[in-house]
């Protein structure tokens, strides 16, 4: 079923990426057999027998996994998608021991050292890359260390 | 021959200089202790911090000698986790724990680390040898073919990839063309029409290598650890004091040979790595052995045939980096994208218009055996200690690096979205049994793939017979037809006469 429904939507993806190729891409003018349009529609017309016989003879019935690891997970993500939100605004230092604590509470982490940790990656991680490796990495509120 | 020994002269003159000599150094070393870390393999460690050596501005020999040591001391070091934890890092150090794990399990751990020391330098070595010989050869061939012909080598390519890497020859297939699907997004570099971009600025150059690589192995590797949930720390076996001896070498030489001649004629294939390699050399090792009751339960012949197997396959796999810019492995993709970062396209011509990369990277590559061979028999405690890490901090570190990784290259917020969303995606891929690897190498060829099929187009004014027309396509042809056709056909006959079960390659 897992398997039905991942090819289920790759297939729609798939059949808009297929009719793009086939209606949208168009080159003004073009001295070339083959205009940008072709080989889109050449990887379409591949792409869709392949997940018509995936949906025909999947063999993942199910991922498995307990609702307890998908709500970790979905937090994973959320903390990914904060964790990108604030990296700029906030500043690197800020931001990645703000993360690193949460993600290592959630992996069962103990509170001390979790913040230890994460002090430690935030303002270490920023002066090797910015000051040693000559990264860029964003200062954010933090101006005074830029 | 002449040019094979001034090309190593010239290439150990780059890569003895003091800079790239400690390159050389760093990067194994490094390259070590990403490998071991429990989880992480060759193509994860290079992902992550292949930004980063990016991002530190070397010129391109320098940085490519770099990503090579750690692509080298990573498949070091992915014996240490197979072996001590019984957890792979990655699809190739799977073989490694089937009689490495138990041979430590028997209070034989210093001889299993040690012992697969040396067969993975030589391994590593006698690929490297071959090679220095094989490549200029190919390259020179391979500077003669037509636009066709590397249709040809592509189709072939894939069709390696699709039969031979993953379980399901379909889903191998799909996970390429996904690859060629996101390398299509972008303005076409011929005609300057925008595809599949939505107006969105940010993807108008197309999807950066960079933010595909890291979505994709380093950010679902980090998913997939926070699925594991393995929280505290996992238990190591203590390394004892046993140690390979001269009588132990000499009982398994056979063996590594035999797992090296396996193991970089596999990694030459396009598209098939370590993972292929070190099943196949497993298996023919358990074949051809007179007693293989002890296959399993820690027989030295079961942990030296895919390791010395899986270090020659990473450098068979170069040569097709090297001398066509068709990718041998995943891991040689990231290699490959890396060196277009650079603006340097390997190729055949890449030996006489770029010998110092080329060639310094095949010094480099001789260079990086002896010192990894060196700093693994007396520090592989100290690699060892890596296994401790508490996996509550290790697994925020990952994503740390690769956040750091992206930002620092294009420092455009938006990246740090798409490699989450790449993550997401590449897990699902993975739980799904897709093979990640050619989806990596569809992307890195998804361009060559177009341009050359474009270009013969136009060569012939648009009659697509010039695909079959070369003697070199025809063969190319038959040859994927032929690896397509062996397997399933050994596979019926397997079937048939259904006898013991053969390792099968994972995923």
């Amino acid at each position: 079923m897992a398997d039905r429904i991942f090819a289920g939507v790759l297939f729609l993806v798939a059949i808009g990426y297929t009719i793009i190729a086939f209606t949208v891409i168009r080159a003004p003018f073009q001295y070339d057999p083959l205009g940008p349009e072709s080989w889109p529609r050449i990887l379409g017309i591949v792409s869709i027998p392949c997940i018509l016989f995936i949906l025909a003879k999947p063999d993942v019935a199910s991922l498995g996994l307990p609702a307890k690891t998908w709500s970790r997970l979905a937090a994973l993500v959320v903390m990914l998608l904060a964790y990108a939100y604030m990296f700029q605004p906030l500043g690197f230092i800020l931001a990645t021991f703000a993360f690193c604590v949460a993600l290592s509470l959630m992996l069962g982490a103990r509170l001390l050292p979790a913040l230890a940790f994460s002090a430690g990656i935030g303002v270490v991680g920023y002066f090797l890359c910015t000051k040693l490796l000559d990264l860029n990495l964003p200062a954010g509120v933090l101006t005074i260390f830029r | 021959m002449d040019a094979v020994f001034s090309g190593l002269a010239s290439g150990f003159e780059v890569a003895l200089d003091p800079f790239n000599l400690f390159l050389v150094l760093a990067g194994c070393f490094a390259g070590t202790l990403i490998g071991a870390l429990p989880g992480i393999g060759p193509i994860n460690g290079v992902a992550i911090l292949l930004p980063i050596a990016y991002g530190l501005g070397f010129k391109p020999e320098s940085a490519i000698i770099l990503l090579a040591g750690i692509y080298y001391g990573a498949e070091y070091g992915g014996r240490i986790s197979s072996i001590l934890l019984n957890v792979p890092g990655d699809a190739g150090a799977v073989m490694t724990t089937l009689d490495g794990n138990p041979m430590a399990r028997n209070g034989e751990a210093g001889k299993a680390l040690s012992l697969s020391a040396v067969a993975s330098f030589v391994g590593g070595t006698f690929a490297v040898v071959l090679m220095s010989f094989f490549g200029p050869a190919l390259a020179s061939y391979a500077i003669h073919f037509s636009p066709s012909d590397y249709v040809a080598l592509m189709v072939f390519a894939f069709a390696s990839l699709a039969s031979l890497v993953g379980s399901n020859p379909v889903k191998t297939l799909l996970a390429a063309v996904i690859g060629l699907m996101l390398a299509s997004i972008g303005i076409d570099a011929n005609t300057g029409v925008a595809r599949y971009t939505f107006g969105i600025p940010d993807i108008l150059a197309g999807i950066d290598f960079l933010v595909v690589v890291i979505g994709l192995f380093g950010m679902a590797e980090l998913i997939h650890l926070v699925e594991q949930q393995a929280a505290g720390t996992l238990k190591t076996l203590k390394i004892d004091k046993s140690f390979v001896t001269m009588k132990d070498l000499a009982f398994v030489k056979w063996t590594i040979l035999r797992g090296s001649v396996i193991g970089f004629f596999i990694g030459i294939l396009p598209g098939t790595g370590a993972s292929v390699a070190s099943a196949v050399a497993y298996g023919a090792e358990k074949r051809a052995a007179r007693d293989s009751s002890k296959f399993g339960e820690g027989d030295m012949r079961g942990l030296a045939a895919p390791e010395a197997a899986n270090n020659a396959s990473a450098g068979g796999a170069m040569v097709p980096m090297l001398t066509l810019g068709i990718p041998g492995s995943g891991t040689t993709a990231i290699l490959l994208g890396a060196l277009l970062l650079f603006n340097v396209t390997p190729g055949p011509l890449m030996f006489s218009q770029r010998p110092e990369i080329a060639w310094g990277l095949i010094a480099s590559m001789y260079i990086g055996n002896v010192a990894l061979l060196i700093i693994n028999l007396p520090l592989v405690g100290l690699f060892a200690r890596m296994l401790t890490i508490p996996q509550q901090f290790l697994t925020p570190l990952i994503a740390v690096l690769a956040f750091i990784g992206v930002y620092s290259v294009v420092s455009n917020p938006h990246d740090l979205y798409m490699i989450t969303l790449l993550g997401v995606f590449g897990w699902f891929l993975r739980k799904l049994q897709f093979s990640l690897a050619p989806v990596i190498l569809g992307f890195v060829l998804g361009g060559l793939f177009e341009d050359n099929l474009r270009r013969a187009l136009s060569i012939s004014g648009g009659d697509w017979t010039i695909l079959v027309t070369s003697f070199n396509s025809i063969i190319l042809y038959g040859l994927a037809l032929l690896v397509v056709v062996v397997p399933i056909v050994l596979g019926r006959r397997r079937r048939s006469r259904s006898e013991e079960d053969s390792p099968q390659a994972p995923a």
